[in-house]
């Protein structure tokens, strides 16, 4: 099996003035292709850190971040922003969804970095809305939605460009036990059926239970298997 | 744009700070676009009146009229080339005939008909205004006719006179009213004026013969202005200077001035018309800059969140900064568009309503109207605005990190 992420020797130091905070210390991890990976570990511990490292919304102070092969860290802001919205869907925990578009549109704003038609990005809006089962919702607005719809669809808009790579960060922080069930399955679904390599950081053991592998990170370290 | 849709719909999410920040751009642009159309429009009237000419009148006020002794006095001072008096006779087009009873109080003034009349002396007043320019036989029928005069082609379209017309004129001010009721006149002629030449030379005045009132009213009526041809534009103010000397200790002391300083002030705005207006349209606009900006950076602070959530999805920093630019730029398009239709719409309005448009022309300023380069310039303000408003708002937006905005520790 091929590896899909490959954390190699990451530290990532956060300057405040004068003072150093090294959050993540020579930190490697790699993930194979098709993994479902849940890292864990308490607040503060460097856990979004390196999610943001892996999906390259930040770049680490020191080593190498390669992604379906390719070396992110030493990419520029521009190139980085280009990659992102191909090859990484992020999930958050409180959804972030646009509060003045609607579902469907939500879904469909990373298409408008595509060079698809009008048309093309509604259908395949309309498409992803379906796998996450919401497609009767697609002209609701977040504040119509529950919390366990808002975390779908929001799900629905990391996986409407097909990228390889999902990141999850406390996807079901903010849920109810039964909403929290149907996004762990959803997530299933997309791991299992998709093919999704995901990396879903979590506090929730029973969370954690569901993704193949689980990893604690404890002050910028992970723990051995 | 596949771009624009989404602008859109903050803007219209948020419609009642949207429409306030319109409304108050729109009013910045109307007040600007009106006063400076106005200015226009007095700078032209200004222009067109010649440095050679003065005009001496009652130091107290303009109600008040010198002695027609002052004729052969102002004559004799040195610079001098010709004295023409006049008396600004404010007459209207009344409800009731001459020979009909008693004019008196209780008749009505159609103020919807009013326009500029004046009795002058003919021979010496028309020729200080080559840019008058009538037909050489209508101009010997208005010498040779009592009850003559002479109409500006606007007028005379206006209410459709044609020479030998006549009508009924009666003044408002109480001289020059008499018991007979109104004075009667005869359309000798019709004046021109090459516009393209003297642009803002008045053609919406009636002019009549001073003498014929005056023997109408059976009294002396004295002098309402007196105009001063002088032989050197240059030496305009050493001139009226000795003119109002000779009247220093008279009980009418006079006040001479060049034509355009008189017509500025007879529209009752002094010299620091331009500065005033200018003045106030600067500080609206600089209000209006500061509520835009606010509304901005209002905006883009609520939606710091969206802004690092668009970052993640892979926008650039350029596009998060366009939507903001975008936004700005668009209130700014909406709001100069109100503002000059608004501002059209008015300039129009006083250009068709009865009444305005006489009293307008009445004080030189007939040709009110909305020019192109005022229209382009207000909006390119209101553009310039929206622009310069949204410009930090969306650096700061440009500028901010996914990692320090999405952070929820
Ligand atoms: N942008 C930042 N600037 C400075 N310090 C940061 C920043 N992001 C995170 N940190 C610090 O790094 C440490 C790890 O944070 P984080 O990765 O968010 O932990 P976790 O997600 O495991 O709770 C914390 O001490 C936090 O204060
Ligand atoms: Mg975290």
């Amino acid at each position: 099996m091929t590896t899909m992420v490959s954390v190699k020797d990451v530290t990532k130091v956060y300057k405040r003035g004068a003072e150093e905070l090294t959050v993540l210390d020579s930190l490697n991890l790699d993930v194979p292709e098709g993994e479902f990976v849940a890292l864990m570990g308490p607040s503060g511990s460097g856990k979004t850190t390196l999610l943001n490292l892996i999906a390259g919304i930040d770049r680490p102070t020191k080593g190498a971040v390669v992604v379906g092969g390719k070396d992110i860290a030493v990419l520029s802001e521009g190139d980085l922003a280009k990659w992102r919205s191909r090859n990484v869907g992020f999930i958050f925990q409180f959804y972030n969804l646009i509060p003045v578009l609607s579902a469907v549109e939500n879904v469909e704003l990373p298409l408008l970095l595509t060079k698809l038609s009008r048309k093309e990005r509604r259908e395949r809006a309309l498409t992803a809305l379906k796998i996450v089962g919401l497609a009767d919702r697609s002209s609701h607005y977040p504040r119509q939605l529950s919390g366990g719809q808002e975390q779908r669809v929001a799900i629905a808009r990391a996986v409407v460009t097909d990228p390889q790579v999902l990141v999850a960060d406390e996807p079901t922080g903010d849920l109810d036990a039964k909403s929290a069930e149907e996004i762990l399955n959803l997530m299933e679904t997309l791991n299992r059926d998709f093919k999704k390599t995901i990396v879903m950081v979590t506090h929730d053991p029973r969370a954690a239970e569901r993704a193949h592998v689980q990893r604690h990170l404890e002050k910028g370290v992970l723990l051995q298997r | 744009m596949k771009y624009l849709p989404f602008v859109f719909k903050h803007l219209r999410r948020n419609w009642v700070r949207t429409g306030s920040t319109v409304v108050a751009m729109a009013v910045c642009i109307f007040l600007l676009c009106t006063l400076r159309s106005v200015l226009a429009e007095v700078d032209s009237m200004l222009a067109a009146s010649s440095a050679s000419r003065l005009v001496t009148r009652h130091s107290v006020s303009l109600t008040f009229n010198l002695p027609v002794a002052y004729e052969a006095r102002i004559q004799s001072v040195p610079g001098v080339k010709s004295v023409a008096r006049t008396i600004w006779f404010g007459g209207s087009l009344p409800a009731k005939k001459e020979g009909q009873a008693d004019g008196g109080t209780d008749s009505t003034t159609d103020w919807s008909n009013f326009f500029n009349n004046m009795g002058v002396d003919a021979d010496k007043f028309f020729p200080m205004y080559p840019e008058l320019t009538i037909a050489p036989d209508q101009w010997q029928s208005f010498r040779e006719t009592r009850q003559g005069c002479v109409v500006g082609s606007k007028l005379a379209k206006k209410f459709n006179w044609k020479v030998g017309d006549r009508f009924f004129l009666e003044s408002f001010i109480p001289p020059y009213r008499r018991r007979s009721g109104p004075f009667e006149f005869v359309v000798s002629g019709v004046y021109e004026a090459d516009l393209a030449k003297y642009p803002g030379t008045d053609v919406s005045t009636m002019y009549f013969h001073y003498e014929y009132v005056k023997e109408g009213l059976g009294r002396e009526i004295g002098v309402g202005t007196y105009m001063v041809e002088i032989e050197n534009g240059d030496r305009a103010a050493v001139v009226g200077k000795a003119i109002d000397a000779l009247f220093e200790n008279s009980s009418a002391t006079s006040i001479t001035e060049t034509e355009q300083a008189f017509k500025a002030g007879f529209i009752a705005m002094a010299g620091n018309l331009a500065l005033l207006l200018n003045g106030i349209g600067l500080a609206v606009a600089f209000t209006i800059l500061l509520v835009t900006a606010n509304t901005m950076s209002m905006a883009v602070r609520e939606r710091r969140t969206e802004i690092g959530v668009l970052k993640t999805l892979g926008f650039s920093s350029a596009h998060v900064m366009g939507f903001v630019v975008g936004e700005a730029l668009l209130l700014g398009v909406l709001g100069g568009a109100l503002g000059v239709f608004g501002s059209q719409g008015l300039l129009y309005g006083l250009s068709v309503l009865p009444g305005v448009n006489e009293l307008l022309a009445g004080i030189g300023l007939s040709g009110l109207q909305l020019k192109p380069e005022v229209a382009a310039l207000g909006f390119f303000i209101a553009v310039a605005l929206g622009l310069f408003a949204g410009l930090i708002p969306a650096l700061s937006a440009y500028r901010a990190r996914i990692t320090d905005i999405l952070r929820t520790v």
